[in-house]
């Protein structure tokens, strides 16, 4: 039972506003709100607000484009998960620590690709590119260094090509799980150069991991 | 005739569309990363205004929406066909960001478990200017009040999910909708 003297309570009121009033109480408070302008007014004006800050908030958002650079990132910190598992899948025995190593290489690189990914275009750059004027002999360099890896892991993967219908199925399946690891750090790379080219880290990474490559080809043709 | 058109070939494209995305999400769940940013395209604006409602800040949410896309992959295969995706990738949304509130809540000031206001910079004293934007008066209520006021009032849960969501008891839940109604309505009023 309400009078006009006391009021509603902040719990009636509320739950009027929000519908959530007990099936008990509705009646005695209808009857109040009927009678009593201020608990009225009080109860419009929450309604009000949820109805403006819900239209508000449920507007469609305008920033859909600009989400498009994380999914690099994203994809960066997927593939690294999924070279991390690769730990405990079957290999052929032989091959495990070399494969470990460089898997975990590749992790390693991908995690830090991942991060400077995460460094937006339209933010100030902190990384290296910012912070000096690029060297570009330093980068000639590295980028020769990638496409000599590069050049060479063709080669191996021609040779692996040959060797391929006398392997094992699983050696052949974990070597195969293993180089597109690899390829997918390298094409990660490859997109992060595009978008920051005088980065000397980025470029590193890039000719790291096609070493790291190499040397999983070079032990593929090996066994 | 001519104004059936349009509508017919917009249902007809939002079921291929649909469709599209449900294919997705079962190559997904077989580990193909090529179906998932199909996932991550059909679903990341409104991700992004999930986190942005509930943190108020844009790079956090970005943040936030690369957390809630890989923790999606991570737990794709709990993923029941039963349900919409879109339900279940929301709720695990809310719960990533939860996560991260919590983790942050030691160094909120303003902010204490039983919700109490502390005085401040940001603190309900201050009466904010009639045409405040909504979103910057959201940013100034009390982490624990914006939770409880987005979950319950924009997203639609009950206060008993947000108990269990949050760790709070329902009456905490009540208690910080109905303060952050009232600090809004103190802020975006003349």
């Amino acid at each position: 039972m309400t009078d006009q003297t006391t009021h509603l309570t902040e719990d009636d009121r509320q739950s009027a506003a929000d519908g959530t009033l007990p099936v008990e109480r509705r009646a005695d408070v209808e009857a109040h709100l009927a009678d009593c302008d201020a608990c009225a007014a009080d109860v419009a004006r929450i309604t009000e607000l949820m109805k403006r800050t819900r239209d508000a908030m449920l507007a469609p958002p305008s920033e859909t484009a600009s989400l498009d650079d994380l999914w690099s990132p994203i994809r960066a910190r997927i593939e690294a998960s999924k070279v991390v598992s690769l730990g405990t899948g079957a290999r052929p025995s032989n091959s495990r620590p070399l494969i470990s190593l460089i898997v975990g290489g590749i992790a390693a690189a991908l995690l830090l690709t991942a991060v400077m990914l995460r460094v937006r275009p339209s933010e100030p750059r902190t990384s290296a590119t910012a912070q000096a004027t690029p060297d570009t002999s330093v980068l000639r360099a590295v980028s020769d260094s990638a496409t000599a890896y590069e050049a060479e892991a063709q080669i191996l993967l021609d040779r692996l090509e040959i060797q391929r219908a006398t392997m094992r199925p699983e050696a052949r399946a974990a070597i195969d799980r293993n180089l597109h690891t690899v390829d997918v750090a390298i094409a990660e790379l490859k997109d992060a150069i595009a978008r920051d080219p005088n980065n000397p880290a980025l470029r590193q990474l890039l000719a790291t991991s096609y070493r790291q490559k190499v040397e999983l080809l070079k032990r593929a043709n090996a066994s | 005739m001519n104004a059936r058109a349009p509508e017919s070939s917009r249902i007809t494209s939002a079921e291929s569309d649909s469709a599209r995305v449900g294919d997705a999400v079962r190559r997904a769940r077989q580990g193909d990363v090529g179906a998932f940013e199909i996932v991550y395209r059909a679903y990341a604006a409104r991700m992004y205004a999930l986190c942005r409602r509930m943190t108020g800040d844009d790079a956090q949410s970005r943040d936030l929406v690369q957390d809630v896309f890989v923790r999606a992959w991570e737990r794709l295969t709990t993923f029941r066909e039963q349900s919409a995706f879109g339900t279940w990738l929301y709720r695990l949304g809310v719960n990533v960001v939860l996560e991260q509130l919590r983790s942050r809540k030691r160094d909120d000031t303003r902010h204490t478990d039983a919700g109490e206001w502390i005085a401040g910079p940001g603190s309900m004293g201050d009466r904010l200017d009639a045409r405040m934007d909504l979103d910057a008066a959201l940013a100034r209520l009390p982490a624990g009040a914006r939770t409880v006021f987005l979950l319950h009032d924009i997203e639609g849960y009950s206060h008993d999910e947000i108990a269990q969501m949050t760790g709070i008891a329902p009456g905490t839940s009540r208690a910080q909708l109905w303060r952050a109604r009232r600090a809004l309505m103190g802020m975006l009023d003349a």
